[in-house]
């Protein structure tokens, strides 16, 4: 025969309750906080699996972030853009106004001013900043692209570099444009190109507007070529956009699943650890009332 | 046997049962007392002189313990198992705690450390990002020094348990040494409430350090460690000494002979501190200074391929690591490049907008500097290995505390007192008394009739 002593059935009492009461608290402070874990011991390769979920969405975030702040950079580019187009296509317009022989001088002057007006526009565009940066100097933030000595407008003074920005782990955007290659390219110098062709309109030299014309094509062919380039790259941010999204979401599905609870199974079992808990508080004080001690 | 013989024989009786319900009070009395083991008393008929005699009563042989040694012997060899666990559940507690959470730890200042490179990428000449890269390299330094200085101040706490833990056996020690010259000079009879100390002191100490038990035939024990030095022989005990050890200055553990028995400590609650001391929260510190090495010296050695805001060079980002040991307790910003944000060397050519290596920088996130892990992925590996060993030892704790439990409770059928029977065993030697008494006016009654005869 097994003799069961005070102290067994003490221990037991107090084994039991003291479990039932951990595993209730534990399960109490599961649904107080939406936690699973507590702490990496609670469940090691859960808390691991959270903990590179959260660093995946940390890095997601901030290629996330990255696609807005390029989003917005480029529109300025391409609104920048869309001006010089259009103060070339005013050059143009105007340029082809000035290759009648019928203009008065004054009439010449005027379409010769506008010209020069294009090419103040052109200027002003061209050294556009956008939080500080010059979109159209390259990397070379410390000058201006161009400079004016007068109405002489500087050759280009910033470089070849096209600053990129990582929208994503494997793709980057382009978020400058080298106006050197943009203004300066196939058709020649377009400041100097607008100079002369303001000053043969002024002298009606209609073989100077011809060539100045053909200047002026070649580079808004140039410029039209750069903001098509930004406009797809524009196109393809709300793609990346949503593909990090998806990512995201995976990810923070994923977190969730390591590292949080389902609200209703965490209710259910901290309902039965609770009744686990009064169930042994109350076996415990009927276990000591009975007594023979108490029938002599 | 004569009538007055009787009445001689009835005395005795009464004596016994009252012996007997002195007993059952003392078993009551000790009912919560750790470690006593219940006493029974034991009767004996005398033996009748002639075949035409009944007897001549009771008499009473002694008190025994009911004691198993067989139990007693599996605790000493269970207990260090399960108080080495539990040491090394509770001390290496303290190291996950000093972790912190999830995504409030290294953890955030290391992706709030990358995050500000790649703002800088994308704004390689705002003073903004620039001064943001500074303050985020400064709270990753300071975030991995304050991880270096918990993890030292866990093993530092450790050691104090370890030290504590040293006391406890020289307490324990020295009294089973004064038990054990008691013992040895008194009858085995009066010596059960000394052997029950005995007991128990021996068990606490297998707890802390493992133990083997020589018990001889006068009741006295021979202890040693499990391999082999001396603890107690006889009336004399050998202290063990914690000694400041070099370089850590934790203490290292000397047999009374001087010899340094650290390692031999592997067993009990004191194995367990020391696994966690010398073992365990070296390992997580060199996990640690791997990652801090790592990001400070690839951090380093990409920043001085750049160029600054002034198209110079770039320096450094840290103070160069001296080695990977301590480099995370080291880790600091450079003075100058704290002093300057313009030297933050981002551009990856002298072109002040440039900024491929804030870019690279922002990379090295995603790059396996680590023995082949990312910085998050050592991350996540120190605080699961962390994890994983507080889970292991929790989990095999509670299984040897269940079968100590289980030791106890057969050690407790054995020798526990139980409060039922003992009323049973106070009814029955009441019984027994009364009886006796009965007996006893029975037979003066008849003497009374006896002598009346005369008159």
């Amino acid at each position: 025969m097994y003799r069961v002593t005070n102290n067994t059935i003490f221990r037991n009492s107090l084994n039991d309750i003291q479990s039932t009461a951990e595993a209730f608290a534990r399960a109490q402070q599961q649904v107080s906080s939406g936690r699973r874990i507590q702490q990496a011991s609670d469940d090691p390769s859960a808390a691991a699996a959270g903990l590179r979920e959260r660093a995946e969405i940390r890095a997601t975030d901030r290629y996330r972030d990255a696609n807005d702040s390029v989003d917005s950079r480029l529109r300025v580019t391409d609104s920048v853009l869309s001006d010089i187009i259009s103060s070339i296509t005013t050059a143009q317009t105007k340029a082809a106004q000035g290759r009648t022989t019928i203009l008065t001088p004054a009439q010449r002057e005027a379409v010769a001013l506008e010209i020069e007006g294009a090419k103040e526009a052109i200027f002003t565009a061209i050294n556009t900043s956008y939080r500080g940066i010059y979109l159209f100097a390259g990397a070379d933030t410390s000058s201006a692209p161009y400079t004016k000595a007068g109405t002489t407008v500087s050759a280009y003074q910033g470089d070849s570099t096209v600053v990129q920005v990582d929208v994503s782990r494997t793709s980057s955007a382009a978020v400058t444009v080298d106006g050197g290659s943009l203004l300066q390219g196939g058709g020649g110098n377009v400041f100097q190109t607008l100079d002369a062709l303001a000053a043969a309109v002024r002298a009606g030299n209609m073989s100077g507007i011809d060539g100045g014309l053909q200047d002026l094509q070649a580079t808004f062919d140039s410029v039209t070529a750069a903001q098509g380039k930004v406009g797809a790259t524009l196109s393809a941010l709300p793609a990346e956009k949503l593909r990090l999204d998806e990512l995201r979401r995976a990810s923070d599905t994923r977190r969730s699943q390591a590292e949080e609870i389902s609200l209703a199974e965490a209710i259910s079992e901290m309902t039965r650890a609770q009744q686990a808990q009064q169930a042994a508080i109350a076996a415990a004080g009927q276990n000591q009332k009975r007594s023979l001690m108490d029938y002599l | 046997m004569s009538l007055f013989g009787m009445l001689g024989m009835t005395s005795k009786a009464l004596d016994a049962q009252r012996f007997g319900l002195d007993v059952t009070g003392n078993n009551l009395a000790n009912v919560n007392t750790p470690g006593y083991t219940k006493r029974v008393a034991d009767f004996g008929a005398v033996p009748p002189p002639d075949r035409f005699s009944a007897g001549i009563g009771v008499e009473v042989l002694g008190v025994r313990s009911m004691r198993d040694r067989l139990y007693d012997q599996r605790l000493y060899d269970e207990s260090p198992l399960e108080q080495q666990q539990s040491a090394m559940a509770e001390s290496l507690g303290l190291v996950e705690v000093a972790l912190g959470k999830p995504g409030s730890s290294v953890d955030a200042d290391l992706e709030d450390f990358f995050d500000a490179f790649a703002e800088l990428a994308e704004a390689p000449t705002s003073a903004t990002a620039r001064q943001q890269v500074l303050s985020e390299g400064e709270a990753l330094a300071r975030a991995f020094n304050g991880m270096a200085s918990r993890l030292t101040d866990a093993a530092k706490a450790t050691d104090q348990r370890v030290i504590e833990d040293v006391e406890s056996i020289n307490e324990l020690t020295t009294r089973i040494a004064a038990l054990n010259k008691s013992i040895g000079s008194s009858p085995s009879s009066q010596t059960l409430h000394l052997r029950d100390e005995q007991t128990e002191a021996i068990k606490e100490l297998s707890g802390i350090l493992g133990t083997q038990v020589l018990e001889l035939a006068d009741g006295t024990v021979q202890i040693s460690t499990r391999s082999g030095r001396p603890l107690v022989v006889g009336a004399d005990s050998y202290a063990l000494a914690a000694v400041a050890g070099m370089p850590s200055g934790y203490a290292r553990v000397q047999a009374a002979d001087g010899t340094d028995i650290t390692l031999e400590l592997t067993d009990g609650h004191l194995g367990g501190e020391l696994h966690v001391r010398d073992t365990d929260i070296p390992g997580y510190q060199a996990q640690l200074d791997e990652l801090a090495y790592a990001v400070a010296t690839e951090v380093n050695t990409l920043h001085a391929t750049g160029y600054d805001l002034n198209g110079n060079p770039g320096g450094n980002f840290f103070t160069p690591p001296t080695g990977v040991a301590g480099a995370a307790a080291a880790l600091r910003m450079d003075a100058t490049l704290m002093a300057n944000p313009s030297l933050v060397a981002a551009a990856g050519i002298p072109s002040s907008g440039d900024n491929q290596v804030a870019r690279k920088l922002a990379d090295l996130r995603d790059a396996s500097i680590v023995n082949g892990d990312t910085p998050a992925e050592a991350w996540t590996a120190l605080v699961y290995d962390v994890g994983s060993d507080v889970s292991r030892a929790e989990a095999e704790q509670a299984s040897r505390q269940e079968i100590v439990n289980q030791i106890e409770q057969l050690r407790d059928s054995v020798s526990g007192v139980s409060i039922d029977e003992e009323a049973a065993m106070m009814l029955r030697y009441q019984r027994a008394y009364e009886a006796n008494a009965r007996f006893f006016s029975v037979i003066d009654q008849t003497i009374e009739t006896l002598l009346s005869l005369k008159r």
